[in-house]
């Protein structure tokens, strides 16, 4: 018998196990996934959501997260105020949205559309009841019209009434006369006609009728109002105790249980900045947890007692990790039918730690302390059961509640109570500030029947603030949009052709900062070509420089690496390389005991003494950032690697591996490298003499948030590398065999040269120079001189969004500045990153060049008609430009929409916590996303993705691959294709291809770029940059 | 005396820049008109520099003229039969190092903050509170009198609480500053019975009468450290106690040493100079200025050291385990400031006035850099080339196997201050305070006749409620 029990009960614990293993997968990828923040990693914060459809998916993250999915209305209504959105934008998003409904009238006064235009055009104050009463005090609504009122309504109401009240309504004339046609009217307004004097109201003047009119108005509205029944109750949504707790006593549970877990998590992830680790670590989260808060005499915590002994039964009785979240969840009373719901609420309790444990958990590679399979749910399994003892403490001192906790949610449930019910005053205050602008008069709306005002409550009530908020974000978008397409379909009217002649071919990152460069560099040399691709230039690669001691990935974080490559220096140095390693591995040493032993009894008290002279650096820093840092690159520069190396590129053996032989490529894998990358960028016939390939890293000082601004298609890393690596691969004779048997046959005299654009200070690096024939020695500098002006260009133009920097700086000064930035340490805003991007082209250059985009798009290049039949090339671009710009435009849109609750808020207080994070203050949850300094100057829009194709290609590779089907077919990114030959638009909306009208057939033109946003800080409007013909200008 | 008049412009010239900067930036934001980043920039560096021009005008004019005290009395504010409230400066030896130091770290910090909290909402505010705290410590390092004093120390703990609840949109920091806030106040009523007491003991509160700064019978001038204090041993222990309580509330000295890492709330900037360099050492300075009194009581000094190196211990013990730069660093403050109490309980004056000095630099320099942690960690391993992959930083060898994860529990729960304080003082006082609360309902209810009846306006219930009683 017992042996029966056994068998049948063990099948059942399995599936609870896999079911419960099941729901914290789930609830786990919901989590923020921002990783280490030394390697940023640009991930759309919702990506989980991704099948849903934009805004269904961004609403649920808002609820699940607590945070706003739109700006607030007041915000989209200076928009609207400044004209960046326009009423006619609002009109045809509603029309789009609404379909054949918007027509649909409304209690035979007006339609649908015309009622929530009306709600979105003007500002209704909706709010508590006491806040109603307030405005109504303060605004003196009841005794005047809105100022929003046109002068035609105002008049119209006002006549209406009067004739409405004079004829309808008002007592006999004295004659002993009774014409009453309605004394329901009579009697719904008669007092207010006393509270005016009756007597006179022949002689009333026009401000009384004013204001009597508003009161009739008010009556009517709150005598339709009244007759409806109550409008539905929104459930109670909160499935954790500590929510109903909070909400109930007012205390929190989870600041208990989060003053532990924040310790120790940090302590569990920790990086090797505590000099005394956490102990046992190794037995992971669960079990090291139990041990150190197992043993007696913890913390005399009132909420704690009890916590030790059953940690240590826990211990004793070996139960695992998910047993022990079964037994919790079945103490709290929890069901199988919630349990994914109070899963997920509970780990997004502590979603920054969470996301942190959980992103080490499943990318290993990418942290140097790893953990092990499984964490976040012994996370979980820890979090359980100190929530259980929080809440059985704060509940009995705060409530009373002394019962068992499966019953504590019913019990707070009925001590709450149902939510607060609207009143009625709320709900007619809504309708009365609607008709005053839509021009509805008191005698029209009191002719209204309880299935009319029933209709017309309904239709108002339903549009509520987030679907307004989402018609606003829509018609934002939709503006942009408009300017994006029809600069596109005018320069679409130019023939393509590529710049015969080149005098040298660049290829840089498809990041929008590159943008900016690529446009200075065409106009300075009109004679050169840029391209665009995504920065990791497809060599996805562990790499270790000479000096650094452990491998970075190289590639978009949605991709693991399957290669390793390494630098060395080249033999003639290398005694000098092991010379200067020594030294700096003294100098390393000595600094690190130094920065630890700064914090140390002894060595700190020594240090102290001689700290007087800790203010030289200090004051010298703060006040001449750029001589200190010159100082300290002259002293740098004595123990750098030697500037000769190379890239260890080709494998010895079959398989790529970390070993002295797995390192690098097979000349095989070089090749199919170059080819795809020549290929994509659509460079396969006319090569000039030099192709440069521009990695892009950014470099500055006392920035936790640095790596958000190196390369995002490197996942955080600068991506020198990458360019150098396949400058490198394109050189080799071997490989260029290989593509001539292809049918790519690249010139002999063509010479790859691998480089880095540093984006903070605009500076540029090459990498193997010694290689370089002397032969092209005047052209190489003719083409850095070409690009140092360029970089001074380029940060001029850069200069203008940093409002610490003069409008009136010349190239060289902005140059100077931007130096400057980078070096100084009080400097929260290095650079912008890619801040204002909004547009992502994919297509030839010759499409968009000499085009003013201010740095808003990211550019890939593509060139359609090289392609098959299948895009196979689009597809491939595609599968990595997608999620990386989607990633880096979500996050840009989440961290500015609500930058304290989806990304980490002002970077003042940050708090560098495990090597790992930011913390802000003391101690905080771990703060995902980009700091407000960083998005200060975004504009949430969607990115648009403009790609150079016809609907058919696309809508082929959206069913091809599914992460691209699913951001573009939800809306996640916002879809046009230009058409190769035509240049005709089309644009997908919901689903489908519509073709687009442009609006307007003429840019503005400016002779440079200068020249267009001279003088100017906020976004800025396309542009065609063209050197006016000075012949032309003659003749006109 | 032809120097008297130069060295009292002078003094003054110290007192009035920082004020003047308070009144400025303060008037023009009560008027609503708050100024520019960059003028509020150049009046902060003009006053700082102003003021640390004319105290080393100070310095040079008391070594020119061999002088090591010169009193500025600036008048009495409230003058009784047997009170008197003086306002009254002294440079000494104490003072003029630490005004000194006060002026160079809030101006370099202030040019620092200037650039770092631009376009910050809370600019002006932080400004503020900034020209507060320097006037503080201005006033409190140049006090001649104990109420003068008391009235810096006020200042000071204000604006140190102000800017740690700065952004007070969050729940944390102003938990925080208000818990500073509360031990604050402790100290504070330490230092002002202090006073009280001393007043009673020698008839007023100037520290020259006090200590016996002056000069003696014998024609010997005693300035500071050299004070001979006239007071019995057993009144130099009472009061002594008092100022060591005051002291340690300031300094987060053992038992008070939980609020250091909770006062990380506040803008980088604010941290480096309250927590690294100056506020988190006027309890030491406190205690150097009433150094004298220590010379007579033994048991007095003892305790002093015990409660430094008890501190110390405790504060190297706990940065150990720490995993965020910004709390190490508080307690690796907080060892170095343990330790120069130690040493002042030791009689070594001088030796803890330059381990001030000295540690208030290198600490505000840590903390101002301290976001650049991940890149100093990059650069220093890939310095030593040693991956750190199982960085197993492992427990001190001393500490025996057995007792390890207790105490590193002990020390990640930073030694049970904050659950000790919550649980034996923070609740008896809440849960008697709610039960006046609830006395004080009951009460009231029985003299209302039956509780009060909610007032919200429900949907049925909501005919009699309407807006137009409102007109």
């Amino acid at each position: 018998m017992a042996q029966l029990e056994t068998m049948t009960a063990e099948p059942e614990a399995d599936s609870n196990r896999a079911r419960l293993e099941q729901a914290i997968t789930t609830a786990a990828a919901l989590l923020p996934l921002p990783g280490p923040i030394t390697a940023f990693a640009f991930l759309n914060t919702l990506q989980a959501l991704e099948h849903l459809p934009f805004d269904e998916g961004l609403r649920q993250g808002a609820r699940l997260y607590g945070c706003q999915p739109y700006l607030a209305e007041q915000r989209y209504r200076e928009s609207l105020a400044k004209g960046r959105i326009r009423v006619g934008d609002l009109e045809a998003v509603l029309r789009e949205n609404l379909g054949k409904e918007a027509e649909t009238p409304v209690a035979g006064l007006t339609t649908r559309l015309e009622l929530q235009l009306a709600m979105l055009q003007y500002p209704l104050r909706v709010g508590p009841a006491e806040e109603i009463r307030w405005f109504v005090l303060e605004a003196e609504a009841l005794t005047q019209l809105r100022s929003e009122t046109p002068q035609a309504v105002r008049k119209r109401f006002i006549d209406e009434t009067k004739h409405w009240v004079m004829r309808d309504l008002r007592p006999g004339d004295g004659a002993g006369q009774k014409k009453h046609a309605d004394p329901r009217g009579a009697r719904l307004i008669a007092d207010i006609i006393e509270r005016f004097g009756e007597a006179k109201i022949e002689n009333w003047s026009d401000a009384t009728w004013d204001a009597f009119s508003v009161q009739a108005l008010w009556r009517v509205c709150r005598e339709g109002v009244l007759t409806l029944p109550a409008p539905a109750r929104p459930p109670v949504s909160a499935v954790r105790h500590r929510d109903l707790l909070l909400e109930a006593t007012r205390e929190d549970s989870d600041e208990l249980v989060d003053d532990i877990l924040i310790r120790f998590c940090a302590a569990y992830t920790d990086q090797g900045f505590a000099h005394w680790s956490l102990p046992d670590r190794d037995k992971g989260f669960f079990k090291s947890f139990c041990e150190l808060y197992g043993e007696p005499g913890g913390p005399p915590r009132g909420w704690m007692r009890g916590l030790e002994a059953e940690l240590r039964m826990v211990e004793a009785s070996g139960i695992t990790p998910l047993a022990s979240i079964a037994e919790s969840l079945e103490r709290l009373g929890v069901g199988a039918e919630e349990e994914e719901d109070f899963i997920t609420a509970s780990l997004l309790g502590l979603r920054g730690w969470a996301g942190m444990l959980w992103h080490m958990e499943t990318r290993g590679d990418r942290v140097a302390v790893r953990v092990p399979a499984g964490t976040v749910s012994e996370f979980l399994a820890i979090r359980l059961i100190l929530e259980r003892f929080a809440l059985t403490y704060v509940a009995h001192e705060a409530s009373g509640y002394d019962g068992p906790l499966d019953r504590l949610r019913p019990a707070l449930r009925r001590s709450i109570g149902p939510p607060p019910g609207v009143s009625i005053d709320q709900r007619t205050f809504l309708v009365f500030q609607l008709t005053q602008v839509l021009g509805w008069c008191p005698p029209a709306l009191f002719a209204l029947t309880r299935p009319q005002w029933a209709a017309l409550v309904g239709e108002i009530e339903a549009f509520q603030g987030l679907d307004r908020r989402a018609v606003f974000q829509q018609a934002f978008e939709r503006r942009y949009r408009i300017q994006v397409l029809d600069a596109l379909s005018v320069r679409g009217r130019i023939e393509p052709k590529r710049v015969p002649q080149t005098r040298f071919q660049a290829s840089f990152c498809l990041d929008a900062r590159e943008e900016s460069f690529r446009r200075h560099l065409e106009e300075v040399a009109p004679d050169v070509e840029t391209f665009g691709l995504a920065g990791f230039y497809g060599a996805a690669m562990y790499y270790r420089g000479a000096a650094d001691a452990n491998y970075a990935a190289l590639c978009p974080v949605v991709i693991k690496p399957a290669h390793w490559v390494v630098e060395d220096v080249v033999y003639p140095l290398e005694h000098t390389h092991r010379r200067r390693a020594k030294t700096r591995r003294a100098v390393g040493t000595a600094t690190r005991q130094l920065h630890s032993g700064s914090r140390s009894f002894a060595g700190g008290a020594l240090l102290a003494v001689l700290g007087v002279l800790a203010s030289i650096p200090l004051v010298a820093r703060v006040l001449f950032p750029r001589l200190t840092a010159k100082l300290r690159r002259a002293a740098g520069r004595l123990i750098q690697t030697p500037p000769v190396t190379r890239l260890r590129l080709e494998r010895q053996s079959d398989l790529p591996s970390p070993t002295e032989e797995g390192i690098g490529y097979s000349v095989q894998e070089m090749a199919e490298i170059g080819e795809r990358m020549l290929r994509d960028m659509g460079l396969t016939s006319g090569f000039a003499r030099l192709v440069f390939f521009f990695g892009h890293g950014s470099f500055c000082l006392n920035n936790p948030h640095k790596s958000a601004y190196d390369c995002g298609a490197c996942s955080g890393t600068p991506g020198g590398p990458n360019g150098r690596a396949l400058a490198a691969m394109l050189n080799d004779l071997r490989v260029r065999d290989i593509l001539a048997d292809h049918g790519l046959e690249i010139p002999a005299t063509t010479r790859f040269i691998g480089g880095m654009h540093n984006t903070a200070i605009d500076e540029f690096m090459f990498y193997d120079l010694d290689l370089l024939p002397n032969l092209y020695l005047a052209e190489f500098e003719a083409a850095v001189a070409t690009l140092e002006e360029v970089c001074r260009r380029n940060a001029h133009e850069r200069c203008r969004r940093f409002e610490s920097a003069p409008l009136d700086l010349t190239f060289d000064e902005a140059k100077r500045h931007v130096e400057d930035r980078s070096e100084d340490l009080a400097q929260t805003r290095p650079e912008f990153g890619n801040a204002s991007n909004a547009v992502c082209f994919v297509g030839r250059r010759e499409r968009t060049r000499g085009l003013y985009m201010d740095r808003r798009s990211f550019l890939a290049s593509y060139d359609p008609t090289h392609d098959d039949a299948n895009h196979t090339i689009l597809a491939r671009i595609l599968a990595a430009a997608v999620p990386v710009c989607e990633g880096i435009n979500m996050q840009y849109y989440l961290s500015y929409v609500d930058n304290r609750g989806w990304a980490c808020g002002t970077k003042l207080p940050h708090n560098v916590t495990s090597l790992l994070g930011v913390m802000d203050g003391a101690a905080s949850d771990l703060r995902p996303g980009l700091p407000w300094q960083s998005v200060e100057i975004h504009e949430p829009l969607r990115l648009l993705f403009v790609i150079e194709s016809t609907k058919e290609a696309m809508i082929s590779i959206m069913d091809r691959n599914p992460v691209i089907g699913n951001i573009l077919r939800n809306e996640w990114a916002q879809l046009a294709v230009i058409d190769p030959d035509s240049a005709k638009i089309e644009v997908f909306r919901k689903g489908e291809f519509k073709v687009y009208e442009p609006q307007t057939t003429e840019l503005p033109k400016a002779d440079s770029s200068t020249e267009w946003y001279r003088g100017w800080r906020d976004h800025l409007a396309f542009a065609v940059i063209e050197k006016s013909d000075p012949a032309d200008e003659l003749s006109g | 005396m032809e120097y008297d008049a130069l060295f009292h412009a002078l003094g003054l010239t110290v007192l009035c820049a920082p004020l003047a900067l308070v009144m400025l930036l303060g008037l023009a934001s009560l008027v609503g008109h708050p100024f520019g980043e960059r003028t509020v920039g150049r009046l902060v560096q003009f006053a700082i520099v102003a003021g640390l021009l004319a105290s080393l005008a100070v310095l040079g004019l008391m070594l020119w003229t061999g002088t090591r005290q010169v009193p500025i009395a600036l008048g009495s504010w409230v003058v009784l039969p047997d009170y008197q409230f003086e306002v009254k400066l002294e440079f000494d030896r104490l003072s003029v190092p630490f005004v000194i130091l006060s002026f160079v770290l809030c101006g370099v910090v202030g040019s620092f903050a200037n650039k770092y909290m631009h376009r910050e909402s809370g600019f002006n505010r932080f400004f503020v509170f900034y020209a507060l705290f320097v006037l503080g410590m201005v006033i409190t390092s140049l006090a001649g009198t104990i109420e003068t004093l008391f009235s810096g120390w006020e200042l000071v703990g204000l604006s140190s609480a102000l800017l740690i609840a700065f952004y007070q949109e969050r729940r944390a920091p102003v938990r925080n500053g208000l818990r500073v806030w509360v031990v604050y106040r402790v100290s504070d009523a330490a230092l002002l019975i202090a006073s009280i007491v001393l007043h009673h003991m020698t008839g007023g509160g100037d520290f020259d009468r006090l200590l016996g700064n002056m000069v003696d019978a014998g024609g010997v001038m005693h300035a500071w450290p050299d004070g001979l204090a006239h007071i019995a041993p057993h009144q130099a222990l009472i009061v002594g106690l008092l100022l060591l309580l005051a002291a340690a509330g300031k300094s987060a000295l053992l038992p008070f040493s939980d609020w250091l890492p909770r006062a990380m709330e506040g803008p980088t900037p604010s941290s480096a100079v309250f927590y690294g360099a100056l506020s988190v050492h006027l309890g030491a300075f406190l205690l150097l200025r009433v150094s004298p009194i220590l010379d007579i009581s033994l048991a007095l000094c003892a305790i002093v050291v015990i409660v430094g190196l008890s501190t110390a211990i405790f504060a190297a013990f706990t940065e150990r385990v720490q995993t965020d730069i910004k709390c190490a660093l508080s307690f690796a403050s907080l060892t170095q400031v343990g330790l120069i109490v130690a040493e002042i309980g030791l009689g070594f004056r001088y030796v803890a006035l330059v381990h001030i000095v000295g540690h208030a630099c290198l600490r505000t320099m840590q903390f101002v850099r301290a976001p650049t942690l991940l890149h100093d960690y990059r650069t220093m391993d890939n310095a030593i080339g040693a991956i750190p992959a199982n960085h197993a930083n492992g427990a001190p060898q001393w500490i025996p196997v057995g007792a390890r994860s207790w105490l590193y529990r002990f020390a990640m729960e930073r030694g049970y201050l904050d659950s000790l304080l919550s649980e034996f003082v923070v609740r008896p006082f809440v849960s008697s305070f709610r039960w006046c609360d609830r006395l004080e309902r009951q009460w009231n209810d029985w003299i209302d006749g039956g509780p009060a009846s909610a007032p919200i306006a429900d949907h049925g219930s909501a005919t009699s409620v309407t807006l137009e009683e409102l007109l």
